[in-house]
């Protein structure tokens, strides 16, 4: 083709391939807020050259195609650090919720603790009283009740996380096959960013969803695309997507399974799921066992100091009742009892007479003994508080340094993907006065045409 | 090329920022108190656990030495009068033994001796809230009965147990002081001395027995006067740990303030700071709006 006509269809061909980069830009413009959205450019190339006689003439514009702008190393680093703030995230909101239950000053165990051995300093005073020895007696309920509520929120607190394991392997199994399913519809060859921009954007955003529960290994190869956990546990196989599962183990709790079958409740270590195990079967656990430790050696050693005196009615050595109810061991926290009720039943003499205090110095003498893990009653409630706030505070920084990281990382991923409207503006600009060039070498060349068309014509 | 989305994500993000440092900084003024959580410093936190159980004893210890101090009180007051009953005694001994009396004036004295006895029977089954303070630990029940067969005529049935009581860490006191020490102590009871001088004084004895009875009461008054300087260097003692425990708990409050509370003036420079920093990033967020190229093109075709 040559001549006018081929101007022409140059023209032609210019107004569509602008109207494609307007295309492009409403698009851009209509995903402004579309999370996971990448910014769209036309690639326009030159048409291919042609002959006219001698000479060799440009053949005008041509669209190859419309490529979407990402850097899948952002992608990669996206996806790892989301791994980890999701990870401290869903720990440090596990654990806000146990350091409550650990306060520092006026309530909770270690105020229990130092009330009992109060009451028993004003006890002996005047071992006798009646007033006091029950003073005694209601702070020891205090205490174990103290003891009791602890306990027992903290094995809620355990069950709620539990229930958040099952909930997150849900939505990894819901993400997993949403992947696949996207999976499935992509060709295994062919440039996918160019074709396919939109189910890569939604790929995309599903896998960093999928990081922000459970860690996540990415292998791509062309299009296809295999997920499978840190330790090797597939997730998804191109259009395949393999289901977790949870059963309950024989600890009580729910271990996560692979699709294989093998218990991974182990292995997982990123994501809110591997926060939430964290907390589930570490953190938690090893505050219930010492917790357990304290309350034991407290029952054991204050049993120790009545068995020693002389109570109100004359009653020593086996005749004697246990101030509580003699437990060790796992869920003595949870079980710590008082075994009387009678206040006259407390063994305050040494020599057999009512009004002797001789034998409280053995009670008083617990709260300076180590009874727990090395430690004084005081001093293991202590280190209760220092590890639960050094649990969280670790975490918290972590958190922090991932969510700033993460950020970062955003911004640099929008640079390169995120719409600009000043960009787009400006691009928008550039089309249409492309487009107005375009059409009017369109008119130019009709009048020329007209022109031709009335040689001859004359003067008609 | 920053995008749209990209510089309103930065605004947010900064938004977030501030208004955390603002709550964090207005729940400091609010509690005074820099830890609110275990988490914001572990280590100050297991610090005021201690801090905090130190200074509840410390209260409790000063509750104990005010309730212990005021049954010492009692019994020294009291004993107090047994002292000017017995100096009285001693008097009227001595008078008693002068050759020149007449047996009824003599007979008149010794009732009044065993009137002084009968004082001092009362007051060594003192009760304080119930308790016998002269009993040893025995101390639920009188510890002077009458008893015909006995010395005297006074028998002791409490024990010379003493019971001591925490008034500080590491420091306890003894809070009684046994009848067995006071008034009824092995060679030197006060009842048997008594008696002793009103049978001499009645059975219109010689001078000189009468004399050995009077010597006898002073043997006794001595063990009384030296066993009750107990309760007045007792109640000094724990008068000294009561202005110690004071200033300890002084400490104790300024030790947990510097470990758990605010300084106020930094707690209100970053409160403030907080807020000017949100005040300043709200109204760049508001100058950031639309000032965008597509404003431009809207205007332009108007």
């Amino acid at each position: 083709m040559s001549g006018l006509t081929g101007t022409m269809w140059i023209a032609l061909n210019a107004l569509e391939a602008q109207q494609v980069g307007m295309e492009t830009t409403a698009n851009n413009v209509a995903n402004l807020n579309t999370p996971g959205y990448s910014r769209q450019v036309p690639v326009f190339q030159e048409a291919p050259q042609y002959l006219e006689g001698s000479l060799v003439v440009g053949g005008g514009v041509e669209v190859e195609g419309i490529q979407s702008l990402r850097d899948n190393l952002l992608d990669l680093q996206i996806s790892e650090e989301t791994q980890q703030q999701g990870n401290a995230q869903a720990y440090v909101n596990a654990m806000d919720q146990v350091q409550t239950l650990f306060p520092d000053d006026t309530t909770g165990i270690g105020q229990q603790i130092s009330a009992f051995f109060q009451s028993i300093n004003s006890l002996s005073t005047d071992p006798s009283d009646t007033t006091l020895r029950q003073g005694m007696l209601t702070a020891a309920q205090n205490m174990a009740t103290s003891f009791n509520n602890t306990a027992g929120q903290l094995t809620s607190v355990r069950q709620q996380l539990d229930g958040d394991v099952q909930q997150q392997v849900q939505q990894v199994n819901q993400l997993t096959q949403q992947i696949a399913t996207i999976n499935a519809n992509l060709p295994d060859v062919g440039n996918a960013t160019q074709e396919y921009g939109s189910l890569i954007d939604q790929r995309s955003a599903l896998i960093q969803q999928l990081s922000g529960l459970i860690d996540v290994s990415q292998l791509t190869e062309g299009n296809s695309l295999t997920l499978t956990t840190k330790q090797g546990a597939a997730l998804v196989v191109g259009g395949q997507a393999y289901a977790l599962s949870t059963a309950p183990g024989s600890d009580g709790v729910q271990h996560v399974y692979s699709s294989q079958g093998q218990d991974i409740t182990g292995e997982i270590s990123g994501g809110q799921l591997g926060g939430t195990l964290a907390a589930r079967d570490q953190t938690v656990p090893s505050l219930q066992t010492q917790l357990d430790s304290l309350a034991g050696g407290l029952v054991t050693a204050l049993n120790t100091a009545q068995s020693k005196g002389t109570d109100m009615y004359g009653n020593s050595g086996d005749k004697l009742s246990n101030l509580f109810e003699p437990v060790t061991g796992a869920g003595a926290a949870a079980d710590m009892a008082l075994a009387i009720s009678d206040p006259n039943l407390i063994a305050a003499s040494s020599d057999g007479t009512q009004g002797s205090n001789g034998n409280l110095a053995n009670f008083s003498a617990v709260a300076n003994t180590v009874i727990s893990n090395g430690q004084t009653p005081s001093g293991a409630y202590g280190n209760l508080v220092f590890q639960v706030g050094t649990a969280v505070s670790n975490q918290t920084s972590e958190l922090d340094a991932s969510n700033a990281m993460l950020q970062q990382l955003q911004q640099q991923q929008s640079s390169v993907s995120g719409v600009s409207l000043d960009q787009e503006a400006s691009n928008l600009m550039l089309y249409q006065q492309a487009y107005q060039a375009s059409a009017q070498v369109i008119t130019t060349v009709s009048q020329m045409i007209d022109t031709l068309m009335n040689v001859g014509a004359g003067s008609s | 090329m920053i995008s749209t989305l990209q510089l309103s994500n930065l605004v947010l993000n900064a938004l977030e920022t501030s208004d955390e440092a603002e709550q964090t900084a207005l729940t400091q003024v609010t509690t005074g108190r820099l830890v609110n959580a275990d988490s914001d410093d572990p280590a100050a936190a297991a610090q005021e656990v201690n801090i905090s159980s130190q200074m509840n004893g410390c209260d409790q210890y000063l509750r104990s030495i005010s309730s212990i101090t005021s049954e010492l009180q009692t019994a020294d007051s009291s004993l107090n009068s047994v002292v000017t009953a017995l100096q009285q005694a001693i008097s009227l001994g001595t008078e008693g033994a002068n050759s020149t009396l007449s047996q009824q004036d003599r007979t008149s004295i010794a009732q009044q001796i065993q009137g002084i006895s009968h004082q001092v029977f009362s007051v060594a089954n003192l009760a304080y809230n119930g308790t016998y303070v002269f009993a040893g630990t025995a101390s639920t029940q009188p510890p002077y009965v009458l008893d015909s067969s006995a010395p005297g005529g006074v028998r002791y049935q409490g024990n010379d147990h003493m019971n001591s009581v925490d008034v500080a860490d590491g420091e306890s006191v003894a809070v009684n002081q046994p009848g067995s020490q006071l008034f009824s102590a092995q060679g030197a009871n006060v009842f048997v001395a008594l008696s002793d001088l009103s049978t001499a004084l009645e059975s219109n004895g010689s001078t000189s027995d009468i004399g050995d009875a009077v010597t006898e009461l002073r043997g006794a008054y001595d063990q009384l006067t030296s066993a009750r300087t107990f309760y007045g260097s007792t109640v000094n003692q724990i008068t000294g740990t009561q202005n110690f425990l004071n200033s300890e708990n002084v400490q104790l409050a300024q030790q947990q303030n510097a470990t758990v509370g605010i300084d106020i003036d930094t707690a209100v420079t970053d409160l403030t700071n907080a807020e000017e920093s949100r005040a300043a990033t709200v109204q760049a967020a508001a100058s950031l709006n639309g000032a965008t190229l597509m404003d431009y093109l809207a205007n332009r075709g108007r």
